[in-house]
């Protein structure tokens, strides 16, 4: 027995953060392609777009900045923090040449970079409240359209191989059987979010706001 | 065939004589039909080195003693031919494992250990009776066992892991499949709370992260990520009936 380690084990604790991690994920997945959905309807026109959706928003928001918080957390602690933790890991990825491997790095980066994009995106999103058809054009007409183009390709990569994670941890299914079907899905996904941001980009905007 | 003269880049280290820094070391050898890593290396240590230190017992994917590392992934140097590798063909010992010399590792220890740790052993009150029946048990169920126990440890899932590799208390497949092994086999009266204990934990099987590097590199191919998966159920289940 090593007494440090003895008394701070808790297997109870070490499996619900692992139930953390997968609920806050499988709750920010949902969000993630529900806010897509909602946000697509663009497409139909600006009166789909700006149906009153208040309530929606005014829950969403602190939910979501609260499950990326409580996701963060409990995501990113197994990450290799040690500088020779991250050396073991990178060198041991380079040496087996396995995607599935590699794929936990591309979580890792993904994930620090939803974060910071995230953040700036709601923010500008508050900042200019509240949400509108017509702001939203002059938004992503007025620089932001590789911004959010960036954001919706990593939130997608991260939400997907996390799902793919999430299968493979949890379900009965082998992954050589599902895997297409998450590649076609993450396709959908980005090239829905695509045509969005490209019919904001080409909307004539009322003039005096562009 | 066309006869291919063979490069090995083979990782020499003897912690015996420390003065000696861990290198890479060439040999060349030409290939024959049907040549295994195991005649190769045979050879080499034969014709060129007799210092050469590596292990084998049975020649046939059996006997879990041959793992190492070829071209960066474990595998069984017996089951493997030179023929399904390119002309350059580097060796390494296993990592996570104690380096007994060269690529030789000493894997005995690592799986007593954790044998011990997770009582790998089935826990029953029932008295064995020499002169009864033997006990009944349905083909499915025995096949599921089998499946698991199909297991030669050879440490290969534990190489390929990320999480062993980096953190060194973690139990990796080969325990991971020896528990789902227990949890199946209706002998075995111990409730999985007890099993919980060890397993449900960061050492145990959340600590995996599903990088199924095991899964794919198991030597014997069996169903890693099915046999996690399950364990990993059983426990979260554990946790969350609180008992
Ligand atoms: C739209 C936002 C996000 C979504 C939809 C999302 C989704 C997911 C999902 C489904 C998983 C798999 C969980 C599991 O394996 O149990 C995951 C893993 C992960 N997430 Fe996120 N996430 C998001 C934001 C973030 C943020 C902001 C961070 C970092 C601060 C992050 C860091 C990570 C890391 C490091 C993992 C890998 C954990 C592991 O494999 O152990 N994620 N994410
Ligand atoms: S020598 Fe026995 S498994 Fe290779």
């Amino acid at each position: 027995m090593i007494l440090q380690k003895t008394l701070a084990k808790s297997p109870r604790l070490e499996a619900w953060m692992e139930l953390l991690e997968l609920a806050s994920g499988l709750f920010l997945l949902g969000f993630l392609q529900f806010h897509l959905f909602n946000v697509s309807s663009i497409i139909l026109g600006p009166a789909y777009f700006d149906h009153d959706h208040n309530w929606m928003v005014y829950t969403g928001i602190p939910l979501v900045v609260l499950a990326i918080g409580v996701h963060g957390v409990v995501a990113m602690r197994k990450a290799p923090w040690q500088f020779q933790e991250a050396r073991i890991f990178l060198q041991h990825s380079k040496r087996l040449a396995h995607l599935d491997t590699w794929a936990w790095l591309v979580q890792i980066i993904t994930g620090f970079l939803v974060l910071i994009l995230a953040a700036i995106h709601i923010f500008s999103v508050l900042h200019n409240w509240p949400i509108e058809a017509v702001k939203s054009t002059a938004r992503v007409q007025g620089g932001y359209f590789s911004f959010l183009m960036l954001l919706l390709l990593v939130a997608e990569i991260h939400a997907m191989v996390g799902l793919y994670r999430i299968m493979v941890k949890w379900s009965w299914y082998k992954r050589q059987k599902f895997t297409p079907y998450l590649v076609y899905s993450t396709m959908f996904f980005v090239g829905l979010g695509f045509i969005t941001l490209l019919v904001f980009y080409f909307r004539s905007l009322p003039k005096g706001l562009s | 065939m066309a006869e291919r003269l063979l490069t090995f880049d083979i990782f020499r280290y003897n912690p015996a004589t420390p003065e000696i820094p861990p290198r890479m070391q060439e040999f060349q050898l030409e290939e024959t039909v049907g040549m295994s890593l195991f005649i190769a290396l045979n050879r080499i240590r034969e014709e060129q080195d007799p210092s050469l230190m590596f292990d084998f017992v049975c020649r046939a994917a059996v006997c879990g003693s041959c793992g190492m590392l070829i071209n960066g992934r474990p595998g069984l140097a017996c089951k493997t031919l030179t023929q399904d590798l390119g002309e350059k063909i580097t060796l390494m010992p296993l990592p996570v494992f104690k380096l007994v010399g060269d690529l030789s590792v000493d894997t005995g220890v690592w799986f007593r250990y954790l044998n011990v740790r997770t009582e790998a052993w089935i826990h029953t009150d029932q008295v064995f009776d020499p002169k009864g029946l033997e006990e009944r048990m349905d083909n499915p169920t025995a096949h599921r066992i089998y499946e698991a126990e199909r297991c030669i440890e050879c440490g290969c899932c534990i190489g390929a892991c990320a999480t062993a590799n980096m953190r060194e208390d973690f139990i990796g497949a080969a325990f991971l499949n020896r528990i789902a092994r227990f949890l199946i086999d209706p002998r075995d009266e111990r409730p999985a709370a007890h099993i919980f204990e060890v397993v449900g934990t960061d050492e145990g099987v959340f600590g995996c992260i599903g990088l199924m590097a095991c899964d794919d590199l198991c030597p014997m191919e069996i169903p890693l990520q099915g046999q996690l998966a399950y364990v990993r159920r059983k426990m979260a289940l554990v946790a969350l009936r609180g008992k």
